[in-house]
């Protein structure tokens, strides 16, 4: 959307806002509901959508008084930016907008925890992106491979980066695909683990882009490995750690999240597949002697997984419960047992070769 | 009444001994209860003598620290002053006060008072106790004295007698094996509690560090003299009537208890004489143990009328509500004053009771308040023994929680409780504690739920006034904030936003009294139903 069409949407927001108090009535926002009883798994399309259940933010409503407040300090401090035609971080906006309520000892924002989801909640009122706002995040995620993109007039190749590969920033829109000599896109959790293959050239003997998430995918990472995957046309692989949290984040990859449903279209790679850890390999590869014992938040957030629509395909089901049966979880590291290259000459090809991998 | 007139029914019984291997029938036990008992005996005397005589009472208390568990304490008054040939009596004699052969309700029941303070100095340090007082009369004493303790008698180790005219009595002495504390069983607590009791009286209490606390008069009302009223025959144990036989100057039996006693008349000797196996136009003096415990047994089988209840003094519901208003200075109290009753088969008693919240209500512990219990038989605070104490049970039996109060013990609330009666039934002769009686349990209970009925009504219209006044507090804290953001997006006004809103959270706070006022339930809040799920994928 343009410039002017996103300082407009926002203006008609303040503007409904002042007519409600002309009215005497109390100025509410109204946005889709993001709690889970307004989620849903679009199984033909396997991403999460938002329902149609909508919720109500009132000022005169103590409960929200204080949100409210800050929701709207955050889309003037936006408007202000989309006007100035600056992008500022998440961070700096909540740096921006934090002072003391005059007359009081109270801060308009304590954390910047209380700001970031009140930014999501605004994309939602208004159905525009944060990126459109003039927002981005910090840069969180590593690629590497042999890829060339431009960005901004310069071209960047990504298989001449040494060893330390290309940061993704938040906002990857401008970035254009120039060049590409790879098969598939490899997706790692770790970033020890990005760097095992990294040392091993996996990447170059195999022919893939790696790409590290370094934990809960950021919306950059996601957002470029949806675009590697559909431009491209290129297959998407992922690498987690064999628990229930390694798997949430393939599901996030690959179906898209909770908080950030309305955007999974944009974000989720549905084609993604899973190729370990599985609780099937520490038998196949014996690795009985290196795995952890659950602990109880881990066993609680395999319910949890068993609950989503999203983790009702049987592959999952199966695998979920019998990773509380056994009891352990197993890390992507724990193949060092092994030696240091087994990961990278037997474990990956092997499983990719005969497509041993979970949807 | 005249000095001389008051002091002329000194009698003697010799008991001092008897009290010096039992101190601790008289309060001495414990180095802070025995500081207590001393301040309780010098400020009772006071009072007593002060009322007696219909003289406000102004009462000086110092406390002075001499070392280590070792004090000096100096009381003054304003009373009648002591006529000099009774000093030996007041100061030197146990049991020889003027109540105990009156059968009246004063605050010192026994009589065994200030001659213990000197007692107690006298066994603690060796020293003489000195006094000086004076009627008015243009004399005045100065007077140091100790106890003959085999003979029951002062023993005065000088006087000095000079011309000035001033009235009142003041009394020094030293003491060993005591300590002073600001603890809730402390002399501090005692003259603080005293003073809310006694609201026509004025006391200064100066403590060991030189703090002085002025409780000030908040009546100018004497209470009225107890009158003493002649024994209820109901209650009368063998020994008491052995002794008011040898006594009496009645010539038979039957005319002795009809004088002698209330309630008693010829129709009622008739009926004790049925139950006797003598003839009760014997010589009362003649009477036999045997006899009595007869007679006793008889009155427990007879009914009598109840006993007549002008002997009882209550303080009255005004002076309460004006001494805790002076003292404990409540955002809100309650206070009540309930109608005679009688204990034991006929003893009058009547229960008196305020509460008190917020403010200086409550005691203050360490960085906190809480619930406080003060108890008073016949005015005088009851300090030791709460756990064993009728009002004690009496006051945690109620359901607080009924009246509003959440959290009671950790409460700035304090609950007064006076019991006033010719015969308080303490459990034991340290007379800090009430025996269990179930009229007088039924009694403070009855008055207690009253006032916490009306603190109800008080406390509830409070509350949901602290909640609207928090909500609107909270709206006009973020309406600043709001309608400056506001301005900016919407490009308007900024006053006239905060106006718009000023007048949308009058009109809310309008609504929840409407509300309150119509169903008279607090206005719930809407479901908080942001209950987001917020991943931290979000960076």
């Amino acid at each position: 959307m343009e410039r002017k069409g996103i300082i407009r949407k926002l203006k008609s927001l303040g503007e409904e806002l002042v007519n409600d108090i002309k009215l005497e009535e109390s100025p509410k926002i109204r946005m889709p509901q993001r709690s889970i009883g307004n989620i849903i798994f679009n199984e033909r399309e396997n991403i999460l959508e938002l329902g149609d259940k909508k919720s109500t933010r009132s000022f005169m409503n103590v409960a929200h008084s204080r949100k409210f407040m800050q929701t709207i300090l955050i889309a003037s401090k936006c408007k202000e930016l989309v006007s100035r035609n600056k992008t500022a971080s998440i961070r700096e906006l909540y740096y921006q907008l934090k002072h003391t309520i005059p007359g009081t000892k109270e801060n308009t924002f304590d954390d910047q925890s209380e700001s970031d989801p009140l930014i999501v909640d605004l994309e939602t009122a208004l159905g525009v992106l944060r990126e459109e706002l003039h927002l981005k995040a910090d840069d969180k995620g590593t690629l590497i491979g042999k890829i060339k993109i431009e960005d901004s007039g310069d071209v960047i190749d990504c298989s001449k980066l040494g060893r330390s590969g290309l940061s993704i920033p938040s906002i990857v829109e401008q970035y254009k695909f120039v060049e590409v000599d790879a098969e598939y896109v490899l997706v790692i959790e770790t970033g020890a683990m990005f760097d095992r293959l990294v040392e091993e050239k996996f990447h170059l003997k195999n022919n893939c882009i790696m790409v590290s998430t370094k934990g809960q995918a950021a919306r950059g990472c996601r957002r470029l490995v949806h675009r590697l995957g559909n431009e491209l046309k290129l297959p998407v692989i992922m690498f987690t750690d064999g628990d229930p949290w390694g798997y949430y984040i393939y599901s996030v990859m690959k179906a898209g999240s909770m908080a950030l449903a309305h955007e999974s279209k944009r974000l989720g790679t549905p084609s993604m597949k899973l190729v370990g850890m599985t609780m099937t390999d520490i038998d196949t590869y014996d690795l009985g002697n290196v795995t952890e014992t659950l602990k109880d938040v881990d066993k609680k957030r395999i319910r949890e997984l068993l609950q989503y629509p999203w983790f009702q395909k049987k592959e999952w089901k199966k695998e979920l419960q019998l990773m509380a049966k056994k009891g352990v979880r197993i890390e992507q590291q724990a193949l060092a047992s092994k030696s240091l290259e087994f990961v990278a000459e037997e474990y990956l090809p092997e499983k990719i070769e005969n497509n041993i991998m979970l949807p | 009444m005249h000095a001389d007139e008051l002091f002329k029914e000194f009698r003697e019984t010799s008991i001092t001994e008897f009290f010096r291997k039992n101190r601790a029938h008289l309060g001495y036990s414990g180095r802070l209860r025995s500081l207590t008992t001393v301040i309780h005996e010098l400020v009772t005397n006071s009072l007593d003598a002060c009322e007696e005589a219909g003289i406000l009472p102004e009462i000086y208390i110092e406390i002075k620290s001499l070392g280590d568990s070792h004090y000096r304490v100096i009381s003054a008054d304003n009373g009648p002053g002591i006529p000099v040939k009774h000093i030996p009596d007041v100061f030197g004699k146990m049991l020889a006060g003027t109540k105990f052969h009156r059968n009246i309700q004063l605050r010192g029941q026994q009589g065994i008072g200030v001659a213990g303070v000197t007692l107690f100095s006298q066994t603690t340090t060796g020293k003489p106790i000195r006094v000086r007082t004076s009627t008015g009369n243009g004399k005045v004493n100065e007077v140091e004295l100790m106890i003959d303790i085999t003979k029951n008698r002062a023993e005065i180790l000088s006087n000095r007698e000079y011309s000035e005219y001033w009235r009142g009595t003041e009394i020094g002495c030293e003491l060993k094996g005591v300590k002073f504390s600001l603890r809730e069983q402390g002399p501090f607590e005692y003259v603080r509690r005293t003073a809310i009791a006694n609201p026509h009286a004025k006391i200064v209490f100066v403590d060991p560090e030189g703090r002085k606390t002025i409780f000030e008069r908040s009546s100018e009302k004497i209470p009225k003299s107890p009158v003493a009223v002649k024994p209820h025959p109901q209650g009368i144990e063998v020994d008491d009537l052995l002794n008011m036989a040898k006594k009496t100057k009645a010539r038979k039996v039957s005319s002795f208890l009809i004088s002698e006693f209330s309630r008693v008349s010829s129709a009622k000797v008739k009926e004790i004489q049925e139950r006797v196996d003598f003839d009760l136009n014997k010589n009362p003096r003649r009477l036999k143990w045997s006899e009595c415990e007869q007679i006793v047994k008889a009155i427990r089988e007879i009914k009598f009328l109840a006993p007549p209840s002008e002997g009882l003094v209550p303080i009255g519901e005004e002076q309460i509500k004006n001494a805790v208003l002076n003292i404990l200075d409540p955002e809100f109290d309650a206070v009540l004053t309930r109608p005679p009753k009688t204990h034991s088969g006929g003893v009058p008693f009547q229960v008196e009771v305020a509460v008190a919240y917020g403010g200086h209500a409550g005691r203050n512990v360490g960085d906190g308040v809480k619930f406080e219990i003060m108890r008073f038989a016949n005015r005088a605070p009851l300090i030791f023994d709460a756990g064993g104490c009728a009002i004690t049970q009496a006051v945690n039996s109620i359901e607080w929680k009924r009246y509003g109060i959440r959290d009671y013990e950790n409460s700035p609330f304090t609950v007064f409780i006076n019991i006033v009666s010719t015969h308080i039934p303490y459990t034991s002769a340290g007379k800090q504690s009430v025996a269990e009686e179930k009229e007088i349990i039924k009694e403070i209970r009855m008055a207690l739920m009253e006032v916490g009925r009306k603190f109800q009504t008080y406390y509830s219209r409070r509350r949901r006034a602290e909640e609207r006044e928090q909500k609107r507090q909270i709206l006009m804290k973020y309406s600043i904030e709001l309608a400056a953001g506001l301005a900016k997006l919407a490009n308007k006004n900024e006053d006239e936003i905060l106006k718009g809103l000023h007048k949308l959270i009058d009109k809310r706070m309008l609504d929840y009294i409407t509300e309150e006022v119509e169903e008279g339930r607090e206005e719930k809040e809407e479901a908080e139903m942001d209950d987001l799920f917020i991943e931290n994928s979000d960076q």
